[in-house]
């Protein structure tokens, strides 16, 4: 927990009462926080400031959540978690496809926005990459192309190891349908219908889950994408 | 105008269709459009299926042409119907159809073959004796003479086409035999004139003077009265001047050449004169027409409402053509209903010709007086037609007239149609862009307050759970002072949502009449004091003043009512205004009115927007970024109508606004 007295938060924010409540929670867990209440400001604090991570509300009332998302972007690599409710599928994949490195849904709870604010945290600080994914149960060798599980080793098909790869790489993350299709099959099956997508996942989790019904590796976020769970 | 007239009699001779390649200095087949000419005569039928099939052996796209011009005989009825039907049988085939007007028929039709493009020519050939095409090469001679680079197609006249030609309803022109009365009149007049002014003895004078009754006879009534005023007149002169008087013998041998020379100089002048007065006629009524179209067209784009345009339209006819109309169209169950009627035409008749108006609907073919369909009824019925839509039926009563014998009348009325039929797709077409604006605009409308108050709700409920998670889940984290604000950040979003669900269903009561008033004698103080304090979280660190002049009777107000009115309004005070900004809240009395006044230095209100705070949804235009749903004020509004009162708002010299309310203190 003490690593947390150094990383710097700045909340973007149009709701004082959201604020408020960020901050004192994310104080009471050691976290330095940073107040914007919109847009401008928030991009401002965040090219001055150098926040380690972004807590951004994409439903600021001018609708320009997105627009910030996508400015921060063209300059900075700062992991950035979207508020936003649970109608908008689409702005969530927007946001997720625009670089938002994962998103909470409105009302949240506190417990688990500062578990993603963690995870988000601790990627940039593995930034360096390792040879050998090591998930317990799950042992993924990349150099070697090897999936070992509960040490002995499993056949994968070309298409799925490299998905499974694609997530393990990405874990405590969501990848939304169309950047599993881009990355695994390339730009032709953008456009293609996630049922392609639905039936490796189900290939894999065959594979690697305990019980492939009741998945705890690879969750699914309807609507939205997978995410690989560490 | 020869073509017509030849190919109504032909006679027996060729059967069948024989191409004949014309004067074509290329024989390769070029590509180029393909154009039939065709007449009133029902063997035009024959000439447009030929020239349908050879267009489309060629694969080229095809024209059907009637050259329209003046001729000795006018034109019948029939002949006119015939022509129109033909055209419209070539354009249901898919020709391109037109109708140009001129005296020289093979040049009409050579100029505009080159200037539309036409390389084949479907002509139709009628069949008359040697003798005659010998004397007078057919138009169809003169246009193979003439054209170049086209290749004819020539089709014989056919006889038993006369035997399957249609039965016309409408009967020949009846001879008139006033012209004819009037003319021998004339002669007479002349002859006994001549007789007793003692001229009689200068042949060469008299003869000349003859020739008066022809030329009139000729202008004023056509062909007819013309030739018969020149055989009366010959013999007029043979039997009374030519000497021996009194006697059709003739002395002298070289007056029968003298007689030969009046009769070919009278038929010629009379023909000639005859000729121009069809002309003149035909231009007149193609000027009154004009007129009459183009009086109408300028009716339908003045007026942009269906209804009224329609009733203007058969009023116009009813004006112009001197016949009731009445109009039918389809009512938003496709039912047939009449949609204008002209003022004195038969409700009864109107109202029976439903049935008709259906079929014709249905058929997209005219029917009722004077076609074969139900020629029985009074009126006729027109389907209003544009390209393949049919949008409703034109009626025009004749009653017991017949319909006007002229092409004119039924260009007219045809075209008269066609506007109609214009018009009402327009406003067909601008009624459905209009709707779907509408829609639209209240899909947008709902997306806008289905966001905003999800927004308004789910902003409390987050900060609610949050805080409600965060104490619940580590509560060992917190200090006693963060739990105390988080607390306080329950408190406010459970407040916030009250505020909104109260709103809510304050605008469902207004909105629906459910308002009632429970009044009762209240201290205002009261009421503003208990609004200040449910308000008091969201003030933060504003700085209310209130002023309240001591005096203040009390007033028969709803308290709840009041209350809410006033939260709203220093709400969407505080809302507009920065931290730490001045709030100041006045009441006093006005004369038998309490006001109470809420000023503000907020973000402030451009002033033509000042009028629509209080509209329900209404949102400031310039700054989007202060959430809400537009109702606030709206309520305030509609409480403060519910007790008599009046509210507006008034930009400060300075800063923000402030809203005024005014209410009597009540009995």
């Amino acid at each position: 927990m003490t690593n947390n007295s150094q990383s710097r938060l700045l909340i973007i924010d149009d709701e004082a009462q959201i604020r408020k409540l960020l901050s004192v929670a994310l104080h009471a867990h050691h976290f330095e926080t940073l107040e914007a209440s919109n847009g401008e400001e928030g991009i401002l604090m965040a090219s001055t400031d150098h926040p380690d991570l972004i807590v951004l509300d994409l439903g600021l009332p001018d609708g320009s959540g997105i627009n910030v998302l996508k400015l921060i972007r063209e300059w900075s690599e700062v992991p950035i978690i979207i508020l936003t409710v649970k109608e908008r599928e689409e702005d969530k994949i927007l946001a997720l496809e625009s670089g938002a490195d994962d998103y909470v849904t409105k009302p949240f709870g506190m417990g688990e926005l500062i578990a993603r604010i963690r995870v988000a945290l601790r990627h940039t600080a593995k930034a360096e990459e390792k040879s050998v994914l090591d998930f317990g149960r799950l042992l993924i060798d990349l150099s070697r192309r090897v999936v070992l599980v509960n040490g002995n080793p499993i056949k994968f098909t070309p298409t799925e190891y490299e998905l499974l790869r694609l997530l393990a790489t990405h874990a405590g993350r969501v990848m939304t349908h169309r950047q599993l299709l881009k990355q695994v099959w390339g730009g032709q099956m953008i456009n293609t219908d996630s049922n392609y997508l639905r039936v490796y996942i189900g290939h894999i989790r065959k594979k690697i889950e305990v019980t492939p019904t009741q998945p705890k590796m690879i969750l699914t976020e309807p609507g939205v994408g997978y995410r690989f769970v560490e | 105008m020869k073509m017509a007239k030849e190919e109504q009699r032909p006679e027996n001779e060729g059967f069948g269709k024989d191409t004949v390649e014309g004067k074509t200095k290329d024989q390769r087949p070029v590509a180029g459009k393909l154009m039939v000419c065709v007449s009133g005569s029902p063997f035009s039928r024959e000439l447009i299926r030929s020239a349908d099939q050879i267009a489309d052996d060629l694969n080229v796209k095809w024209i059907a042409l009637y050259v329209d011009a003046p001729r000795r005989t006018p034109k019948t009825m029939n002949e006119r119907m015939e022509i129109s039907r033909n055209l419209r049988a070539a354009e249901n085939l898919g020709a391109e159809t037109f109708v140009i007007s001129g005296t020289q028929i093979s040049g009409e039709i050579i100029s505009f073959a080159r200037e539309h493009n036409v390389r084949h020519i479907v002509i139709g050939k009628p069949s008359y004796s040697r003798m005659i095409e010998w004397v007078r090469p057919s138009v169809v001679d003169q246009i193979i003479r003439k054209g170049e680079n086209v290749t004819f197609h020539v089709i014989p006249g056919r006889p038993e086409v006369r035997a399957n030609m249609i039965n016309y309803i409408f009967p020949e022109h009846a001879v008139k035999w006033a012209p004819y009365l009037v003319v021998t009149g004339m002669i007479i007049v002349l002859t006994l004139l001549l007789k007793f002014t003692g001229m009689a003895n200068d042949l060469v004078n008299v003869a000349l003077l003859f020739l008066i009754p022809v030329l009139i006879g000729a202008s004023r009534w056509g062909i007819g009265p013309g030739f018969y005023a020149s055989l009366v007149s010959i013999l007029s002169f043979d039997f009374f001047f030519v000497p021996p008087v009194r006697s059709f013998t003739v002395a002298d041998l070289r007056y029968i050449l003298s007689f030969a020379v009046f009769l070919i100089v009278a038929m010629l002048t009379a023909s000639l004169s005859s000729k121009l007065r069809n002309q003149l006629k035909e231009a007149q009524e193609n000027e009154k027409i004009t007129l009459t179209l183009y009086t109408l067209s300028r009716e339908m784009t003045v007026v942009d409402e269906l209804t009224a345009t329609l009733k203007r339209i058969v009023l116009q006819i009813a004006d112009k053509i001197g016949f009731q109309a009445a109009i039918y169209l389809p009512d938003k169950d496709g039912e047939l209903k009449i949609a204008a009627c002209s003022n004195d035409a038969n409700r009864e008749q109107v109202k029976a010709g439903g049935l008709i108006a259906k079929w014709v609907y249905d058929h997209g073919e005219m029917a009722g007086h004077g076609t074969q369909t139900l020629s029985e009824s009074s009126g006729l019925f027109l389907p209003l037609r544009t390209e393949d839509l049919i949008h409703g039926v034109l009626v025009i009563y004749y009653g017991a007239h017949r319909i006007p014998d002229s092409l004119e009348h039924k260009k007219l009325i045809e075209a008269i149609a066609g506007l109609v039929a214009a018009a009402v797709a327009r406003m067909n077409l601008q009624e459905e862009a209009k709707k779907a604006q509408m829609a639209a605009e209240s899909e947008k409308l709902r997306n806008v307050l289905l966001d905003s108050i999800s927004h308004e709700l789910r902003t409390p409920l987050s900060a609610i759970t949050g805080s409600v998670t965060a104490l619940t889940d580590q509560d060992d984290v917190f200090t006693s002072e963060d739990r105390k604000e988080l607390l306080g950040t329950i408190r406010q979003g459970a407040a916030r949502m009250n505020r909104l669900i109260t709103n809510l269903l304050g605008i469902v009561r207004l909105e629906s009449g459910m308002l009632h008033l429970k009044k009762s004698w209240c201290d205002l103080e009261d009421i503003i004091g208990v609004s200040i304090r449910q308000i008091e979280d969201s003030l933060e660190n504003r700085q209310l003043t209130v002023e309240i002049d001591e005096s203040l009777p009390p007033v028969q107000v709803d308290e709840l009512l009041m209350e809410q009115m006033l939260v709203n309004i220093m709400s969407n005070a505080a809302k507009y205004s920065a931290d730490k900004t001045r709030i100041t809240l006045s009441a006093y009395q006005k004369g038998d009115h309490i006001e109470i006044s809420v000023q503000d230095k907020g973000i402030g209100v451009p002033l033509n927007e000042l009028d629509h705070i209080f509209d329900k949804f209404y949102r400031l235009k310039s700054d989007a970024r202060v959430p809400g749903t537009g109702l606030g004020l709206a309520i305030a509004k509609g409480i403060v109508k519910a007790h008599g009162g009046t509210i507006w708002a008034n930009q400060n010299q300075d800063q923000g606004i402030t809203v005024f309310i005014s209410f009597p203190v009540g009995k």
